[in-house]
């Protein structure tokens, strides 16, 4: 144990030198690049170019660095607050901003990145490509979409957790957004972007190094473009009430049948007799 | 000839007095624990009773055991077709309550609790849930008769007698009863294996002990049904089940079991016996009447140069053999013909036998008048005015076995698949044996009567107190004739020993402890 000491002491004083002088203003750039191309990038651009949400060139003329910095850090509660130019926006934009639980330092590093990098950098994720979309296309979207085939990079398959109202996808998930009208409501950057580079907290979380390709993000697209397009003429059944009376009368049988087959059964104690005749405290 | 060695065992029932100490000591070893606590791998049953689980015995209420099927046998309540359509819900098995629900006191109350008006109680606490309960039932419930309506009336061994004859077997001066140990029987056939899915049941090549791999054990519990004898259970805690290990790891060690190490007494008895594997299908299928003998024709003679070969043969070792020679079950079992074993007809062929019983006890009260007795009494005495009597003491000073106490169709039903036969040859033997000893140190029982008595029973002087020597004054290692286990060869088939040669015990370099640091 003595002997370990010493050796001890020799690999945390450089460790100690590295966290006490770091070096911060590199570093903070770095973050603020970093989390805006991972997080804010899917609708968001540094230029005047309008994606999911407005293009940020120039907003911290536009608008006072605190409520930026609460609406970077806090858009529900701003919204819920009655925010007015926050509403306005929701309002245009349609979509509110999810709260990503940033907290005020990435804030400010990403505030401080969105200056620096206005109009000469411009970070912009999303490439659209200009080729029309396939039939094949939209089928390989439908087929990922529930999973029929499976992701590439092994991530979850869509209707998991989304639902989409088609004819040929049987019912999806209801944990997430239902997604018929996505397409219509993001239009093809948003939708692109989201799917690509997740802003959503549990769909980072689900897809985190489990990337989709370029190629699943095209045909996803497609599918969701051809859903929204179609929507009118798919009407899937409404089972309601009878899904729930088919179960119940279907649980019935069984219970009749099991009861038949095993009507032999040793159905309690041999003692049973004895015990209802016993004094019981209670 | 497949020649095989077996441990087994023989009770002595003449000689249990019923005080359950191979239970506790059993318990105290193997089952004082979590989701045990309601096992007794050894129990003392009083018969007549329904035991433990209750009416065990009735096969129609548990499907235990085998049952023929055509020339063969087929298990009654499990096997492959039985089994994968009962896999999810096995419609026969004991619940917690045929055992009972096991419980202790809340002894803590009686010294922690406030002062009151009242006196502390200690309440029964069960001990599965750990809550307040009321006692419904114990291991031994009907123990020495008690609730004889409610149990002992219901014994599943008395349904061959007729109303008459279980009248008079529950009258109060002909009640009676005797003790039933039971331990696991290692049977030769065993239902529990054959039933196991999961293949997690095993029969010891050495020396058969019947035990379940804990690793390999899923829960399916279809041993709990296919067991006749209700030995195999299931433990709620861990979802495996259990059964008794005939204590291995004292058996490998040399020393006996603990339920017969600590035997008051000294009913119990073990050692090896060679029997012929080859005939293990033939004589499980054999028709009922036959099971017994069939069963006793299996087990082979240790002296003979054949079944020594055949035994060297297959492996089994020298001081094996020798261990059967002097084997004090085989002398039992065999060579007098005094042992049976229990329910034979659930074609298990069990390998525990037991001396059936004599229960001779007679008693006699004559109508005498006792009133100068009753002057010498002070005047709080209690004495009765009337001079009742009863006679169950027969003419001569043991009776017939014609006379016993039990009819014999109950002894047959439990020991010999409703043979009587087979039951009063052993029970005229264990007579003879009695009538030769009492004319040896009391000599009240003329000669004659004795001659006759042995010859009777293929009986001399010689062979009567061979038997009277085992039953009564035999020792220790009399009564235990365990063979070596050689776990050494056994560990050498799995490694090579010499890879650990050098490297245990003295002469390591190791740092020193640092005391005190």
């Amino acid at each position: 144990m003595r002997g370990a000491t010493g050796r001890q002491i020799g690999l945390v004083l450089p460790i100690l030198f590295a966290v006490a002088f770091p070096s911060t203003l590199v570093e903070a750039q770095a973050m603020g690049e970093e989390l805006f191309r991972s997080t804010c990038a899917a609708c968001h651009t540094t230029n005047t170019d309008r994606l999911v949400g407005p293009g940020l060139e120039g907003v911290e003329d536009r608008r006072d660095r605190e409520w930026l910095l609460s609406v970077i850090m806090e858009p529900d509660r701003l919204i819920a607050e009655g925010d007015t130019i926050a509403n306005r926006l929701l309002a245009e934009y349609l979509v509110p901003m999810p709260n990503l639980g940033t907290t005020r330092a990435q804030a400010e590093s990403v505030l401080d990145f969105i200056t620096d990098a206005s109009g000469a950098l411009s970070v912009n994720t999303t490439v659209l490509s200009d080729a029309p979309i396939t039939e094949d296309q939209v089928f390989f979207g439908m087929a990922l979409f529930q999973g029929n085939t499976r992701l590439v990079g092994g991530g979850p398959t869509c209707n998991g957790c989304h639902e989409v109202i088609n004819d040929a996808v049987i019912g999806g998930g209801i944990l997430a957004r239902e997604l018929t009208t996505v397409f219509s409501r993001l239009g093809a950057p948003g939708v692109r972007a989201i799917i690509a580079n997740p802003p959503f907290p549990i769909m980072q979380q689900a897809y985190r190094d489990k990337p989709i390709t370029e190629e699943e993000v095209d045909a996803l697209v497609a599918f969701l473009e051809r859903a929204d397009a179609e929507q009118g003429l798919h009407r899937p059944r409404a089972y309601g009430i009878k899904l729930f009376t088919a179960g119940l009368v279907g649980s019935m049988i069984l219970l009749v049948l099991y009861s038949v087959i095993w009507s032999g059964r040793k159905r309690a104690s041999v003692n049973q007799d004895i015990f209802s005749r016993q004094v019981r405290s209670t | 000839m497949d020649v095989r060695s077996q441990i087994s065992m023989v009770f002595h029932l003449d000689k249990c007095i019923g005080c359950h100490t191979c239970s506790i000591a059993c318990k105290n070893i193997w089952t004082d624990r979590k989701g045990a606590e309601y096992m007794w791998w050894n129990n003392v049953e009083t018969k007549p009773g329904t035991g433990y689980p209750g009416k065990w015995e009735d096969q129609d209420i548990y499907k235990g055991g085998w049952q023929k099927n055509g020339d063969g046998i087929e298990l009654k309540g499990a096997g492959k077709p039985r089994s994968l359509t009962n896999i999810f819900h096995n419609p026969h098995m004991p619940v917690i309550d045929d055992y009972y629900e096991p419980f202790t006191y809340k002894y803590l109350d009686l010294i922690e609790s406030p002062a009151g008006d009242d006196q502390p109680t200690a309440r029964p606490i069960s001990m599965i849930t750990g809550e307040p309960m009321d006692i419904k039932m114990g291991p031994n419930w009907d123990d020495d008769l008690s609730g004889s309506p409610d149990y002992a009336r219901n014994d599943p061994n008395l349904k061959n007698l007729s109303p008459a004859e279980q009248q008079a077997m529950f009258e109060m001066e002909r009640l009676a009863f005797f003790y039933l140990p039971r331990i696991c029987n290692h049977c030769l056939n065993p239902a529990c294996i054959a039933a196991c899915p999961s293949g997690a049941i095993y029969k010891r090549g050495e020396d058969g002990i019947v035990l379940i791999n804990q690793d390999v054990c899923r829960g399916w519990r279809m041993c709990v049904t296919a067991c006749p004898y209700k030995k195999t259970y299931y433990n709620w805690s861990t979802g495996k089940s259990e059964k008794c290990i005939l204590c291995y790891p004292r058996i490998e060690s040399g020393q006996a079991p603990a339920c017969m190490h600590s035997c008051v007494g000294r009913i119990r008895y073990l050692g090896v016996m060679l029997y012929d594997a080859d005939q293990i299908e033939r004589v499980a299928a054999a028709d009922e009447p036959d099971i017994v003998a069939r069963q006793m024709d299996m087990i082979l003679d240790p002296f003979d140069p054949d079944v020594i070969a055949a035994a060297k043969a297959n492996g089994v070792a020298d001081s094996t053999i020798d261990s059967a020679q002097k084997s004090p079950t085989y002398k039992f079992v065999k060579e007098w013909d005094l042992a049976l074993p229990l329910h034979p007809e659930f074609r298990t062929l069990p390998m525990l036998f037991y001396v059936p019983p004599l229960l001779p006890v007679m008693a006699s009260v004559t109508n005498v008048d006792n009133s100068e007795q009753a002057e010498k009494l002070n005047d709080i005495s209690k004495y009765w005015p009337d001079n009742w009597l009863y006679d169950t003491s027969t003419r001569e000073l043991f009776g017939t076995i014609d006379d016993a106490r039990f009819p014999l169709e109950y002894m047959a039903s439990l020991f010999s698949a409703g043979d009587t036969e087979s039951v009063a040859d052993r029970l005229k033997k264990l007579m003879a044996v009695r009538l030769h000893r009492r004319h040896v140190t009391v000599g009240d029982v003329d000669e004659d009567t004795v001659a006759a008595a042995l010859s009777n029973t293929d009986l001399n002087g010689q062979l009567a107190d061979d038997i009277y020597y085992l039953t009564s004054l035999a020792k220790f290692d009399d009564r235990f004739v365990i063979p070596p286990a050689h776990r050494e060869q056994a560990i050498e088939m799995m490694e090579f020993t010499g890879d650990a040669k050098g490297s245990t015990g003295f002469g390591f370099k190791v740092g020193t402890a640092v005391r005190g640091a």
